[in-house]
């Protein structure tokens, strides 16, 4: 048997103070008889003093603080929610001029190498006409753009993931 | 997406009316509602958690869920059964957390036991609460959330589902185990 038919009427008792004194002399006897109501008759006096002296000592705030909190919070997340797509596209902008800058970085050491390169072929032509070693020119040029790009797609979720960090 | 957000900023950023509209009831019903749950849902909070100053902040966040929460209510009840669900979450989050250091519940009704005029004794009072406190520590967090739901609060089956999330043919079976158990480690220290 896990229920019993009185449960209601012994704890009924009990939340109205009517338990033991004051309770029907034909519900304590039944109790006696009935395990399901000997245990309630022990867990709920325990609860219900329990409740009675929390609920007594309890200080909340009032209603209109705890109002005016939640109202204040409100507003700082709607605003946070507004700031979030500004947040993203600072972030995306960020990046573009990182790479606008990378790139002229790669193109400025490129146009150094190129200078040198042609004065080294000029002069090799002048001297021998032999042909100038550019074979790994191209090769080079190209693990630079190569590095431009791996640059660019490394560093975009990295200022993304700083950029958003706070959410 | 942007225009979208800043409509929603617009709408909270002015005087109460503007709050009104983001919150499932206005400041009145609020009030009055609040009033009327707020001591009984701390003290679930306190209880289940063991530490006042905890509970404090999690009726905050509890009446904040709430309010946010675009729930039709058919009656008070229900948004009682529901304000309730918010707290149980609340409670197991808290128990998923590692523990900081906490004030102690037992701390709260010894002031309060001096001022009930039904204690007899104030230190027996205190003693049978700690003694119920160490018991309820034993039962599982479950357990400790339908006891306290049933025989603290008086709320009937149905009501216990609801602030659970459990099924109502199951409530009968656990309340019963729960309430075996718990009346044994009672009956341990002599209730």
């Amino acid at each position: 048997m896990i229920d019993c038919p009185r449960e209601a009427d012994v704890f009924e008792a009990v939340a109205f103070g009517r338990w033991p004194a004051q309770a029907p002399r034909e519900l304590q006897a039944h109790v006696a008889g009935c395990p399901v109501c000997r245990d309630v008759a022990v867990v709920a006096p325990a609860m219900q003093g329990d409740r009675r002296q929390l609920m007594r000592a309890a200080e909340p705030p009032t209603a209109a603080i705890v109002w005016w909190r939640a109202t204040i919070r409100a507003r700082a997340e709607a605003a946070h929610t507004a700031m979030r797509p500004m947040t993203m596209w600072q972030a995306v902008a960020g990046t573009c001029v990182a790479a606008v800058a990378a790139a002229i970085v790669a193109g400025v050491w490129r146009a150094g190498i190129a200078g040198a390169a042609a004065a080294d072929l000029l002069a090799r032509l002048a001297i021998s006409r032999a042909p100038a070693p550019l074979a790994g020119f191209g090769v080079e040029q190209a693990m630079l753009v190569l590095a431009g790009v791996v640059a660019c797609i490394v560093l975009a979720p990295v200022a993304l993931y700083f950029a958003l960090a706070d959410e | 997406m942007r225009d979208v957000a800043l409509s929603a900023l617009d709408r909270l950023d002015g005087d109460a009316a503007d709050a009104d509209a983001a919150f499932q009831m206005d400041e009145g019903a609020f009030r009055i509602f609040y009033d009327r749950t707020a001591r009984p849902v701390w003290a679930y909070l306190a209880r289940m958690t063991g530490d006042p100053r905890l509970a404090d902040d999690l009726l905050q966040e509890a009446y904040y869920r709430f309010l946010r929460a675009r729930v039709d209510h058919d009656n008070e009840a229900h948004q009682r059964n529901y304000l309730f669900r918010i707290a149980t979450n609340l409670v197991r989050d808290v128990r998923r957390r590692p523990r900081a250091e906490a004030a102690s519940i037992a701390d709260v009704p010894r002031a309060a036991d001096a001022a009930d005029p039904r204690t007899a004794d104030v230190a027996d009072a205190a003693a049978l609460r700690v003694d119920l406190a160490r018991a309820m520590q034993r039962l599982s967090p479950r357990e400790r959330d339908l006891l306290w739901l049933a025989y603290a609060q008086g709320s009937s089956h149905d009501e216990i589902a609801a602030a659970l999330g459990l099924k109502t043919s199951s409530i009968k079976m656990l309340l019963f185990r729960a309430r075996r158990r718990l009346a044994a480690l009672l009956r341990e220290v002599n209730w």
